[in-house]
């Protein structure tokens, strides 16, 4: 069932991101941009956990899990440190991917080459 | 005033360069084509200067003609500083100008190359253009790697490079007269439809042209605007239609032409400042029965990234250029 939600969950993110896409001047930065804060307000209001343990991988390859592991962060750094820790802990969960994400696409640039 | 005749200046030869979309477009004998966009270079930007180089000296060659012989080089293209212009022309011990109107700019270079030799006894004058599709979509929209949806109405800017050669002697082509346009913005902000921006622009100096040297639309076998796009075409015909009350019947739009349609790709047509004289000397001036009297308009729209991010409407130019075949 699980597959099903996951399925469902991310077929309707991409639904809405496609119509953005084609009926506004939108560019894909402009949409993650906007997935990423719709991740963040939806994990304040305690929603993204919810849809996480619905959809389950559905909902965390998103670039709206971004903005919910944006959120978490924050408010973790900010339980330990309080306000320096907003800033300390914004990154902190995302840390990985973001990486992850510099250094691959480094590599990967040393190997290709954009051709057309 | 801002048209004048030429008493004798004519195009002796003109050699093309094609890129790789180009070449499986709707002409099929260009002088030389390119299999990749990098053409044996590391960038798309040094692709495009040795793109330069080669239609200069395919040129020169072609034509017997050493470095001294050529008394101007006038050169224009898309790239920031159009700096690839002028590293082709430091190969080249010869005077330099570079010109930038956008895709207007090989007219311009026409113009501005013609009136250095016009008042001369014996002179040769290069004028050269080239674009390069993945160099200009990085400098006017988004780099290709990005993915931007790209609207119905966009051009696609050709690659390519074309050298044209003037003389003083009587040969086959004759530059007849010109006429400058002015900047026109109608408020179009959508750096998607250049059509739409240029096509006033064109309109303008279509009607300054026709007043100014006192000739009908029906004058001209051939009227062959630079890359307005089959949208922009049609834009300019239904303007000129309403508001000057002139039917351009003869009217082909290079950039509409140069492209197959199946080659969705590119969209709208052909844009860049090489559109127009790759259709020119590889179509038009080949066909066995070739127009007599043709007046081409290269239109530019002269946006900048940073004023379409600042949200300023982009102004466009339009110039144009009588030549006579014989």
């Amino acid at each position: 069932m699980i597959f099903f939600n996951a399925f469902l969950l991310t077929g309707t993110f991409c639904l809405v991101a496609q119509l953005i896409l084609d009926n506004t001047k939108l560019t894909p930065g402009h949409i993650t941009s906007l997935f990423t804060v719709l991740g963040s307000a939806l994990s304040f209001f305690g929603i993204y956990p919810k849809l996480i343990e619905w959809g389950g991988a559905g909902a965390t390859i998103l670039i709206s899990n971004f903005g919910h592991m944006l959120y978490l962060g924050a408010v973790e750094g900010f339980k330990e440190m309080g306000v320096i820790g907003l800033f300390g802990g914004l990154l902190v969960k995302s840390s990985a991917a973001i990486s992850a994400t510099v250094i691959i696409a480094f590599v990967l640039s040393l190997v290709f080459k954009p051709k057309n | 005033m801002a048209s004048k005749k030429l008493s004798n200046v004519y195009i002796k030869d003109a050699f093309s360069l094609a890129g790789p979309v180009e070449r499986d477009g709707s002409i099929k004998d260009y002088d030389l084509v390119m299999d990749d966009y990098y053409y044996n270079t590391k960038t798309f930007e040094q692709s495009e200067i040795k793109m330069q180089k080669v239609v200069i000296d395919n040129l020169l060659y072609k034509n017997h003609l050493l470095h001294s012989d050529i008394d101007i080089l006038v050169s224009g293209d898309l790239s920031n500083q159009i700096s690839v212009s002028s590293y082709a022309a430091s190969n080249y011990n010869i005077p330099f100008m570079g010109v930038y109107s956008a895709c207007a700019s090989f007219v311009e270079g026409l113009i501005v190359s013609s009136e250095m030799i016009e008042n001369k006894k014996k002179a040769n004058a290069v004028c050269v253009t080239s674009s390069h599709n993945l160099g200009a979509e990085k400098q006017f929209r988004f780099p290709i790697e990005y993915g931007a949806p790209k609207p119905n109405t966009t051009t696609f800017t050709a690659t390519g490079s074309v050298a044209v050669l003037l003389t003083k002697e009587n040969s086959k082509v004759k530059v007849e007269s010109y006429t400058v346009g002015s900047v026109v913005d109608m408020g179009q902000m959508d750096a998607s439809h250049m059509g739409a921006v240029m096509a006033p622009a064109a309109a303008k100096v279509i009607v300054s042209h026709l007043t100014e040297m006192n000739r009908s639309v029906d004058y001209y076998d051939l009227i062959l605007t630079g890359d307005l796009g089959c949208i922009g075409a049609k834009i300019l015909r239904e303007y000129l239609k309403r508001t000057n009350g002139i039917k351009m019947k003869n009217h082909v739009d290079a950039g509409c032409e140069l492209y197959l349609k199946s080659q969705e790709e590119t969209y709208a047509g052909a844009s860049g400042p090489v559109a127009l004289p790759l259709y020119l000397f590889n179509k038009i001036l080949k066909q066995k029965k070739h127009p007599k009297k043709i007046l081409i308009i290269g239109t530019g729209s002269l946006h900048n990234p940073f004023f379409v991010n600042q949200n300023l409407s982009i102004p466009a130019v339009a110039h144009a250029v009588s030549l006579v075949v014989s």
